[in-house]
C-alpha cells in the first residue's frame, strides 16, 4: 500500500513541477510514507527526521510524513515534520506548502480551494489521483482502504478509518490500461482487499465479481499478465474467489490468506473473527479449486499470554497447511491497538527462538514444495538482477523467488520460460529455455 | 471557482453526565448528534486536548437520543481516572463506530440468544437488549457482587441471571462457567460471549462440549 501511495505522492509533486532526485542532499522536500504495522519501521522514521533536521541547519528543506501513523507518534511528529497529514488529504498538499512560500509553476495557476469530505470519504480524492508508476512491469492498483476487522494487535482500523470500496469501474479501467501498456504483475491493494464491494452491497460488485470482470479482461487480451491481490482477510473470503481465479489465465496462482496463529484461544484474542476449522475449510476448497496455487500466510509469534502449547499449534497448522510461504513477525504492542493496554507478556528471546523455529519448518516445508519443481517448466517474471550475483532474478506465477542463470538485462519486465535446475529453500534457480540476444554487427 | 463550506467538527461531543454506578465504574453520557450504529458496536473516546483513545462498548440502545458507554476505573491507568474526572460541558473526542459484534442477522428472529459477559462487558448485550427488547435472549452476567450488575433495570427479571464469584449476592452463586455447565440449550441457540478472554476460553470449551460448533458462537475480547 505504501508503494501505491508513493505513487500518488509522486503524481501530485510532479503535477506542482516538482520533479525526483537521486539523493536526499539534492531534495528540497523529503517525506516519508509510514508503516506503522510494526514499531521497527516508526523506529526508523525518527531517526530519519532527524537527520533531516540536522540537514536543516545548511539548507532550505521542507520535510512530510504521511501513511499510516498512530495518534501517538502523530503528536510528536506534528514538532518534527514541517507536514503531517492523512494520505487522504494528499490533494492538500501542494496548498500546504505554498504555506510555506514556495511558489510553483503550477501554483501560480491554481484558483480557489478544494470542498473538505467528511471522514474516510476522502479516500476518493486520493484515488482520483493518478498514480506515476514506479516500475515499468509492476503496478499495484487500490481497490480498497480501511478496516473493520478490529484484529487486538492492530491499529489500522484507526489510522486507516472503515472499509471503503473503490468504484469498480476506476479499477477496471487502471487495470486495462495497465494491460494496454505492457505491464506483466498487476496487485490489487487493500487492507482487506477481500471484503471489495461488502461496504456497498446494493451499488457495488462483489471481490469475486470484480476478478471475474477482470479475469475476462484478460481472457480478451493478447497480453500475458497476472493479477495477485492482498491482504484479505480469511473471515471475508468466499470460495467463489478461487472458482473465478481457476477459470481465467491472468489471474495469478497465488493466494495470501493470513491466518497469524494456529491456536484457537489466541485467534479469538486476537479478534481474528475465524477459527482453525474455518481457515481449513477455506484452504480446502482452495486446494479444491486451485491445485497449482502457492499458498502464503502470516503470522505473529509471541502474542500476548502466547504458551509453547499455543505456539506448537501453530507450528502444526503450518504442518497441515503447508505454506510455500509466511511472512513471520514477532508482536510489537501497537499504540492504538487494544492488545497496547495488555501485558506484552512473552520475553523477546522466546519470541525471537520461536520465530527462528517457525522458520525453520517454513524452510523444510517450502524445499519440499521447491523440490517437485526440480526439471519443470515455468514462467517467471524477471524483475532484475540479484545484489550480489550478475544474476537476474524475479518470480514465478506462485510468487516463487527464482535465480534466473542468465544475465541478459533485456529479460528485465518480461515473462519468460525457465527450466528449474535447483530448489532452494524458499527460492529456486533454473535457466531460461529462449533468451534472444542482440545480435551486434 | 467555489466556495469553502464551513464544516462542523463532527468529533467533538460535549459530557452531558457521568454516572458512579460503583466506586470503580462509572457512566459517561454525551448527546447522540446523529451518531448512527449498530448495538454491539464501539467507539474510540478520547478526552480533547489529550490524544490518548480508549475504545467502549456502547451501553446505551440505538434508538436512544443519548450515547453512553460504561467504564470501568483502572486506578492505576492513565486515562479512565481521567475520564472519571471529567465534568459536564467538557469536550470528548469520539470517533466510530467500529466492530461487527452484534446480533447475527440470519438468526434474529430463527434463534435463542444467550448473552455471556464478565463485568463491563454487559454493555453490548445491554444495547442489544435496549434497541431489541422483543428478542428472544437470556443474559448471563458473571460479576464478584450484586452492586456490580450494571444496567440490570434494562433486561427482564426472567431472561436476567447475575453469577456474583464472591458472594451470594445475586441470583446464582459462582462463576458463569459454573452455570453454563449446568444449563441445557436448545440446538438453534447462538451465545455471545464478551469480557475477560480466560472466561470466554472456557465458556466456550463449555459450549463446544454441549455439541455446538464455534460458528455458534459470536465472541468480543475486551483483555
Amino acid at each position: 500500500m505504501n508503494t501505491s501511495d508513493g505513487e500518488r505522492v509522486r503524481a501530485v509533486l510532479e503535477r506542482e513541477g516538482f520533479s525526483e532526485t537521486l539523493t536526499e542532499d539534492d531534495a528540497d522536500i523529503l517525506g516519508i510514507l509510514a508503516c506503522s504495522v510494526r514499531q521497527k519501521p516508526i523506529d526508523k522514521v525518527y531517526n530519519k527526521i532527524a537527520e533531516w533536521n540536522r540537514a536543516k541547519n545548511h539548507r532550505n528543506l521542507i520535510t512530510f510524513i504521511s501513511g499510516c501513523v498512530l495518534p501517538a507518534d502523530r503528536e510528536k511528529f506534528l514538532k518534527l515534520f514541517d507536514f503531517v497529514f492523512p494520505m487522504s488529504e494528499l490533494n492538500q498538499l501542494p496548498e500546504m506548502i505554498r504555506g510555506y512560500g514556495v511558489a510553483t509553476p503550477a501554483s501560480l495557476k491554481q484558483q480557489g480551494n478544494s470542498p473538505i469530505l467528511p471522514n474516510n470519504e476522502n479516500i476518493y480524492s486520493l484515488w482520483n489521483i493518478r498514480p506515476k508508476y514506479s516500475s515499468g512491469f509492476e503496478a499495484y492498483v487500490p481497490i480498497q482502504n480501511g478496516c473493520d476487522k478490529m484484529c487486538t494487535f492492530c491499529a489500522v482500523p484507526y489510522t486507516r478509518g472503515r472499509e471503503v470500496s473503490r468504484p469498480s469501474a476506476e479499477i477496471l479501467d487502471e487495470v486495462e490500461q495497465l494491460v494496454k501498456q505492457g505491464y506483466k504483475a498487476i496487485t490489487l491493494l487493500g487492507q482487506n482487499v477481500n471484503s471489495y464491494g461488502l461496504d456497498k452491497p446494493n451499488t457495488e460488485i462483489s471481490f469475486a465479481e470484480l476478478l471475474e470482470k477482470i479475469g475476462q479482461l484478460g481472457d480478451s487480451s493478447h497480453e500475458e499478465f497476472w493479477v495477485y491481490f492482498t491482504s484479505p482477510h480469511p473471515s471475508d473470503m468466499d470460495p467463489k474467489v478461487f472458482e473465478v481465479i481457476a477459470q481465467h489465465r491472468c489471474l495469478a496462482k497465488q493466494i495470501h490468506l493470513p491466518l497469524q496463529s494456529g491456536d484457537e484461544k489466541l485467534l479469538i484474542h486476537m479478534n481474528r473473527r475465524h477459527d482453525v476449522e474455518t481457515y481449513r475449510e477455506l484452504v480446502a476448497k482452495l486446494r479444491a479449486s486451485l491445485p497449482q496455487a502457492t499458498l502464503f500466510t502470516d503470522i505473529i509469534v509471541g502474542f500476548c499470554g502466547e504458551t509453547e502449547e499455543q505456539f506448537q499449534n501453530t507450528v502444526e497448522a503450518f504442518k497441515e497447511f503447508r505454506f510455500n510461504m509466511a511472512y513471520i513477525a514477532q508482536y510489537s504492542p501497537r499504540p492504538g491497538a487494544a492488545s497496547y493496554r495488555w501485558d506484552d507478556d512473552v520475553p523477546f528471546n522466546v519470541k525471537k527462538e520461536r520465530h527462528l523455529r517457525l522458520t525453520e519448518v517454513l524452510k523444510r516445508i517450502s524445499l519440499e514444495h521447491n523440490l517437485k519443481l526440480v526439471g519443470q517448466t515455468v514462467k517467471v517474471l524477471v524483475t532484475g538482477t540479484e545484489q550480489r550475483t550478475p544474476y537476474l532474478t524475479g518470480y514465478t506465477e506462485g510468487r516463487l523467488v527464482t535465480r534466473i542463470l542468465a544475465t541478459e538485462g533485456s529479460l528485465i519486465g518480461k515473462i519468460i520460460t525457465v527450466r528449474i535446475t535447483t530448489a532452494n529453500e524458499l527460492s529456486l534457480a533454473g535457466e531460461p529455455l529462449l533468451v534472444t540476444t542482440a545480435i551486434t554487427a | 471557482m467555489f466556495s469553502m463550506e464551513l464544516m462542523i467538527d463532527t468529533r467533538f461531543f460535549t459530557v452531558q453526565a457521568v454516572t458512579n454506578l460503583t466506586d470503580h465504574t462509572f457512566i459517561v453520557r454525551v448527546p447522540r448528534r446523529g451518531l448512527q450504529f449498530k448495538a454491539g458496536q464501539h467507539i474510540s473516546v478520547g478526552i480533547k486536548g489529550d490524544h490518548n483513545l480508549r475504545e467502549y462498548s456502547i451501553f446505551s440502545g440505538e434508538n436512544d437520543s443519548y450515547l453512553e458507554v460504561l467504564v470501568k476505573e483502572v486506578k492505576t491507568g492513565y486515562f479512565t481516572p481521567r475520564l472519571k474526572r471529567v465534568k459536564n460541558g467538557q469536550l470528548l473526542e469520539i470517533d466510530g463506530p467500529y466492530g461487527k459484534f452484534g446480533i447475527s442477522k440470519e438468526k434474529e428472529d430463527t434463534h435463542k440468544h444467550i448473552f455471556i459477559a464478565s463485568g463491563t462487558g454487559i454493555a453490548p448485550f445491554h444495547s442489544m437488549v435496549r434497541t431489541k427488547p422483543q428478542l428472544n435472549y437470556h443474559v448471563i452476567h458473571g460479576v464478584k457482587s450484586a452492586s456490580e450488575g450494571y444496567g440490570r433495570e434494562s433486561f427482564d427479571p426472567t431472561r436476567y441471571t447475575l453469577c456474583t464469584s464472591r458472594d451470594g449476592s445475586g441470583s446464582y452463586a459462582g462463576r458463569v462457567t459454573k452455570l453454563l455447565e449446568e444449563m441445557k440449550f436448545e440446538p438453534n441457540t447462538h451465545f455471545y460471549l464478551c469480557g475477560n478472554s480466560k472466561m470466554i476460553y472456557d465458556a466456550l470449551e463449555i459450549i463446544k462440549s454441549k455439541g455446538f460448533i464455534r460458528a455458534n458462537v459470536s465472541t468480543e475480547v475486551y483483555f
